[in-house]
């Protein structure tokens, strides 16, 4: 009969965190010669092994690993850990592997993470399959006086997969340090090196043929400021196509809804590079691009739209009142039953001739040498004096445009402010190489704030018809139908609040942007400072 | 933190040998668990294999604090801690009395252990003096193993009665049968009427069996040495029955 039991164990305290110290092993090293190098001086009991599988996770852009963090299941339990550090950070009991951060049970670790991870799914990087021995040191009253833990990590299971790495772990016992010591000394005679900076993470990646934070949606274009214009252009067009080549690849598998995202905002990009970067490549060379990209963003705007109405689900149903919180369920029912029919039609575009036909193209295109002599104006200027002159005009157009609206607020005007901001962020993420790195940074996080403006307003217009139009489209269903209406109604007017307040506030986010300060650090960064230069 | 003090004021009731194998099986259960040898004896701390010695001696101990920490032993089992017994503990009852409120040190000095522990448990030696008064101050719950012999029904009702005058709270006391011979006429009887007759007393009784006094030869808590034994069981069962009336029916 096992105690039911009542005293509730309280979880991880301090003093089971303690350091365990870690050792490195020659190579070849096995564990016979391990007690034989003790046995001279110590009683050594040997534990039966224990084995353990352990799954290592994290998102496909490496949220987790850019924070430095390991999140890793053994047995029902999911374990968070720094990298170089044993100590867990939080941990969760389990039932299955989750996948979202809504899947998670309610828990600190939950917390912790679902800032991080947000709507990205969690995919099993690699399996490890640990086989540790204990071996407890004894001293003359054949007490206990530390454990020595030999421990083979391998990739897969059974004794003669190939081991990955071997290591050797001391956990001192509470008030036997003094014995600690010497044993410590011991192992350092026999050739053992306490290890320091070292993690199996990385060897556990390396051998699943992963590389960790080799993807990110973040732009991250190196460029030479003595470069022609039209190749660092295709440089960043190629970057740019390897992002969308890598997101199309895992969009069939419908693993979360950033890989179209992030498939979508290259193509948009890529638009924006070829509209702004001017004069690099020959005009109907950049038309016929510019539409065929236009085509292939347009086949998954629904599909994206949905995804974002999915997401907000509970944001929207937080804004409703209490008692109309349920009756909103129908409509996203409806989404999510969309949601699956265009899916396969992003499916099909991606599979259309069309598409691979324009992708062929682009290909061909950024694969060409570029043209000597040049065909287009901008072609062999040196890109850095391209990148400021296009980054200052397009500021200074925005810093012109919005003090105009400054007045008189229209939505329209807000709008075409909006875009206008977008190209200059890209221009300058596409660009930010050439320039100081935390200069740049500073005026890309300005800029931001106002974007977020900007954004918030514009996600609020939309989302206002989008959610008129959806009432008209919903199947109508007698009594239900009309609480869904009743509670879309009262959405629309919470969001129209919001959309004021957002207003409000542009008129401030503005002024701060356009402030004379901001002004004179573009000046000084991306005016041009060799006159005559550009035609 | 739970605080549990086995506790006698008559001795060879077999207290140790509870209080060593009650800390263990609670430590496997996951508390996290300290057990305090404050018997000169020092029996407890000898089947755990631990030398006899708080480097402060008895003064150190009463003193409490970090230095008392620093005594603490891990045992050989995962979350069982020892705070190991000194001779000079002999001297313990003289040494209360240097201190403002000579009862309530003993509660004092663990308070330290509050962050550290879920489970602290006593092995008392036979007192009934004012390191007992310290103990039954200290501790939420008392447990007390009774041999079914009138000698031992006697000092239990000597117990209660102490209780009573002194104004302890005698229901957190509570009692089991040990060193139980079934075969024995007068023990069954003697079993029955207690159970009838006090409140708190457990339906759960330890056997008298060599295999519990091996311990003494193999050093190890018998539920870690025969998990299966007879005797790991009845110990088992004891730690089930006294967490069941001091949790879930606390009125039993």
């Amino acid at each position: 009969m096992k105690p039911s039991f009542m005293i509730i164990p309280s979880g991880t305290r301090l003093s089971e965190m303690h350091d365990q110290l870690k050792f490195s092993l020659p190579d070849e090293y096995n564990q016979q010669q391990l007690t034989d190098a003790l046995a001279d001086h110590y009683a050594i009991k040997q534990e039966q092994s224990v084995l353990k599988s352990l799954a290592i996770y994290d998102t496909f852009d490496w949220r987790l690993f850019n924070r430095s963090l390991v999140l890793y299941t053994s047995g029902n339990k999911l374990f968070l850990r720094k990298l170089f550090k044993t100590n867990i950070i939080h941990s969760v009991e389990i039932t299955f592997s989750p996948v979202f951060i809504w899947d998670f049970p309610d828990s600190k670790l939950k917390k912790y993470l679902s800032i991080i991870l947000r709507m990205r799914a969690l995919l099993k990087l690699t399996e490890l399959h640990s086989r540790s021995t204990t071996h407890r040191i004894l001293n003359q009253d054949e007490k206990t006086i530390a454990r020595l833990v030999y421990e083979e990590i391998r990739p897969a299971r059974g004794k003669n997969a190939s081991i990955l790495a071997t290591c050797l772990w001391l956990q001192p016992v509470k008030g036997y340090s003094k014995d600690c010591q010497n044993l410590i000394k011991r192992l350092e005679e026999a050739g053992f090196a306490a290890r320091k900076k070292e993690d199996i993470y990385f060897k556990a990646i390396k051998a699943a043929g992963k590389n960790p934070g080799s993807y990110s949606s973040k732009l991250k274009i190196k460029l030479n400021p003595a470069m022609r214009s039209d190749e660092a252009t295709k440089n960043i067009l190629r970057y740019l196509l390897q992002i969308m080549k890598i997101n199309e690849a895992n969009l069939e598998k419908d693993l979360d809804t950033e890989f179209l995202h992030d498939f979508r905002v290259a193509i948009r990009r890529t638009r924006s590079a070829l509209g702004q970067i001017k004069s690099v490549f020959p005009q109907n060379t950049t038309r016929q691009f510019k539409k065929d990209f236009s085509v292939v963003g347009k086949f998954s705007n629904q599909l994206r739209d949905l995804d974002v109405y999915l997401l907000k689900e509970d944001v929207f149903k937080a804004m409703l009142p209490p008692v109309l919180r349920d009756d909103i369920d129908p409509l996203f029912d409806y989404l999510r039953k969309n949601r699956s029919k265009a899916l396969q039609k992003v499916i099909r575009g991606l599979k259309s001739k069309k598409y691979a036909q324009i992708m062929q193209d682009w290909e061909a295109f950024l694969d060409e040498p570029v043209q000597n002599p040049p065909l287009t104006s901008n072609a062999d200027v040196p890109v850095i004096s391209l990148a400021r002159k296009r980054i200052f005009k397009q500021y200074r157009r925005i810093v012109k445009n919005g003090s105009r609206i400054l007045d008189d607020t229209e939505d329209e005007k807000l709008h075409a402010l909006r875009i206008a901001c977008k190209k200059l962020r890209y221009l300058m993420e596409f660009f930010s190489s050439l320039f100081p790195r935390k200069k740049i940074k500073i005026l890309i996080a300005q800029l931001k704030t106002l974007q977020d403006n900007l954004g918030d307003f514009n996600d609020l217009c939309v989302q206002e018809k989008y959610l008129l139009n959806i009432a008209e489209e919903l199947p109508a269903t007698g009594q239900q139908h009309k609480k869904v209406l009743v509670a879309i109604g009262s959405l629309i007017g919470i969001l129209d609040r919001e959309k004021q307040i957002i207003k409000d506030a542009f008129a401030k986010t503005f002024t701060d942007y356009a402030s004379p300060l901001n002004k004179r650090a573009f000046k000084e960064l991306f005016a041009s400072k060799q006159k005559g230069i550009i035609p | 933190m739970t605080t549990l003090a086995i506790y006698s004021n008559k001795g060879g009731v077999g207290k140790t040998a509870t209080a060593v194998n009650l800390s263990y099986l609670a430590a496997q259960a996951g508390a996290k668990t300290l057990l305090c040898d404050l018997d000169p004896q020092s029996s407890s701390t000898y089947y755990f294999r631990v030398k006899p010695k708080l480097k402060f001696g008895a003064k150190g101990f009463i003193k409490g604090g970090e230095k008392i920490n620093k005594c603490i032993k891990g045992t050989d089992y995962k979350n069982l801690d020892l705070l190991p017994a000194d001779f000079t503990l002999r001297n313990l009852d003289a040494a209360f009395y240097k201190f403002k409120h000579p009862k309530e040190r003993l509660g004092k000095i663990i308070k330290l252990f509050e962050a550290e522990y879920d489970l602290i448990i006593f092995d008392c030696p036979v007192t009934i003096s004012i390191l007992a008064e310290n103990i039954f101050n200290a501790s939420e719950f008392i447990l007390v193993p009774l041999i079914p012999t009138t000698l031992c029904v006697r000092t239990y009702k000597q117990l209660l009665s102490f209780c009573r005058k002194n104004k302890y709270d005698a229901g957190k006391i509570y009692a089991f049968f040990s060193m139980v011979d079934r075969r024995k006429k007068m023990h069954k009887e003697l079993m029955a009427m207690m159970l009838k007759e006090f409140d708190g007393v457990l339906r759960s009784f330890i056997p008298y069996i060599s295999q519990i006094e091996r311990m003494g030869i193999d050093r190890e808590p018998v539920a870690a040495s025969a998990p299966g034994s007879v005797a790991s069981k009845a110990y088992q069962n004891l730690w089930a029955k006294f967490q069941e009336a001091a949790f879930v029916n606390p009125s039993i």
